[in-house]
């Protein structure tokens, strides 16, 4: 099945490129910062990290592989073969969360945080909605340091708040701002249906977007600019 | 197969390929002959669907690339100008990557790296490969989904004779297999061995379309050259067609007086000079400076 080929395709490429040691490497410094922490801070050091590192990294990760795809034109490849752009996106955005999923099942276990059943569908939700971010800016641009300077801006406006968010410092009408749903799933908390339906608005909103955005790469392959 | 009328295309927005018109039968080898920069690589694009921004019409296999579905990518295979593997993935990595993205049951890898002599470096990365390997892969992926039609640019570019040869054969045998095939080429004795009809491109239009053996023979008769010795080495020539009229030649035979003898043909790259020349000339002639040329001339 083509999806199947794709997801594999996409795990392989990102063992080959170290992603999977690196996050190993990772997991094991989080772990031991962890325990360094006093007890008390360690649950809401294990959601930041948790947020951050598996679930933000998306970002990061999706931006660095669809350019390195692009620098090998790879994408020319899939434009002239039957992959559509869900499934290419779905592969993707899939193959990373399999990452986040497991960073986070681990410094959650380590750090004590209970409810699982929150933590890791709120790390799924989380790294989707940034691997979608990190697959919209890595579509319009060419360079790793656009790339960089695209996702300050995204950062900012999704971490800012959410870590004032984890501390209480929310305003009222701001607590169902996506970030902070994601934020209160990963630190354990059962978020409001008005928060849950926010986040899948926009994380539908960010799909269609995304796919369009994939879908206009693979046609800029030609060189048209239409 | 391929049936375009009208075909009109820009990157930007003054003209670029303008009223093309022609149509490929099935099992056909077609090429694609040209300078560089005159347009090939677009029009292939163009016909595999990846710059649908065209006016006229473009069929292919039945479709308007236009408005073609993903769908349309099954029974077409592509070999870019360039590589388009993952270069960190093995080439039988790449291989079953891109073979699972097709409906249809692969042809086996084994084989189709064998015969381009790859068989030793499968698994190897493609980053370690040389231009040469790298072109082999990509044109064995391309055949990879056994697709209906081929478009090949300018495949065997970077390879030595003997892979270049192994590539020929195995393009003749997906002829033989019925399939149609697009062939751009800078190489004008693999044209005239392979195409059935070419087409020349220049600035963006065809300006000669036939069989290579067509426009060899439109070019004129072969001729005979020959030598003997009269103060030092002397030479002349004929047409072929007419040797029985030629008094000195026929001197010079019952006398036994040839040093040497040949006849010779045009070749496809002295069309290719002909043809891409008079072109720019009539550019020139036309648009700017009619005048001039013919008071030179
Ligand atoms: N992506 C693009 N955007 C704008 N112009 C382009 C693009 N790709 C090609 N061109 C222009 O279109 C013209 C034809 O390019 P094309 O690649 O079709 O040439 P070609 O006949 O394949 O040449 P070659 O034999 O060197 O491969 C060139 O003038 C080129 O600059
Ligand atoms: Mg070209």
């Amino acid at each position: 099945m083509r999806l199947k080929g794709l997801f594999l395709s996409d795990m392989r490429f990102q063992a080959k490129y170290g992603f999977y040691f690196l996050y190993a490497f990772l997991t094991v410094i989080y772990i031991a910062v962890l325990f360094a922490l006093p007890e008390t801070w360690r649950e809401k050091a294990a959601a930041i990290f948790i947020f951050s590192d598996p679930a933000a990294m998306g970002l990061f990760f999706m931006g660095a592989i669809v350019l390195l795809e692009k620098s090998q034109h790879t994408p020319c490849a899939l434009a002239v073969s039957p992959v559509r752009a869900g499934e290419y996106l779905a592969a993707k955005v899939g193959s990373l969360t399999v990452i986040s999923l497991a960073v986070a099942a681990v410094l959650a276990l380590a750090a004590g945080v209970g409810n699982l059943h929150i933590v890791l569908p709120g790390t799924v939700l989380s790294s989707a909605v940034f691997s979608l971010l990190g697959m919209i800016a890595a579509t319009k641009i060419a360079s790793l340091n656009q790339f960089i300077l695209w996702t300050i801006p995204i950062e900012t406006a999704c971490f800012v708040p959410a870590v004032l968010h984890l501390f209480g410092v929310t305003p009222a009408w701001f607590r169902h701002y996506p970030a902070n749903v994601c934020m209160d799933m990963i630190s354990g908390r059962i978020p409001s249906a008005a928060g849950i339906l926010a986040a899948a608005a926009v994380t539908a909103v960010l799909l269609l977007y995304s796919r369009k955005c994939v879908l206009k790469m693979w046609d800029s392959m030609g060189g048209s600019k239409i | 197969m391929i049936q375009v009328s009208n075909l009109s295309f820009s990157y930007t927005n003054q003209p670029f390929i303008s009223g093309m018109n022609f149509s490929v039968a099935p099992g056909e080898i077609f090429g694609f002959l040209g300078p560089s920069g005159a347009g090939k690589s677009t029009l292939q694009k163009i016909l595999i669907g990846m710059l649908r921004s065209y006016q006229g019409s473009a069929m292919v296999n039945g479709i308007e690339c236009r408005s073609r579905t993903k769908k349309f990518y099954e029974e077409i295979g592509v070999d870019f100008e360039f590589s388009t593997m993952y270069e960190k993935l093995t080439a039988r990595e790449n291989l079953l990557f891109f073979s699972s993205l097709y409906e249809k049951k692969p042809r086996p890898f084994r084989e189709l790296l064998e015969r381009v002599g790859l068989e030793g470096d499968a698994d190897k990365r493609v980053a370690d490969y040389s231009k040469g390997m790298k072109s082999r892969l990509n044109f064995i992926k391309a055949l990879l989904h056994d697709p209906v039609l081929l478009c090949l640019d300018e495949p065997t570019s970077g390879l030595d004779p003997v892979g270049s040869r192994v590539m020929k054969d195995m393009i003749l045998e997906e002829k033989a297999k019925g399939k149609t095939i697009l062939l751009t080429t800078h190489n004008m004795q693999d044209a005239a061995e392979l195409c059935d009809r070419v087409a020349f491109i220049v600035g963006g239009r065809i300006c000669a379309l036939d069989s290579p053996h067509s426009l060899i023979l439109s070019r004129g008769a072969a001729t005979v050259t020959y030598t003997w010795l009269e103060n030092g080495e002397q030479s002349a020539s004929c047409p072929l067609g007419r040797i029985s009229s030629d008094e000195r030649l026929k001197a010079l035979i019952a006398g036994n007086r040839l040093q040497s003898i040949h006849s010779s043909e045009p070749t496809l790259d002295e069309i290719f000079v002909e043809i891409t020349g008079r072109e720019l000339e009539y550019k020139i002639s036309d648009n700017l400076k009619p005048k001039f040329i013919r008071n030179v001339e």
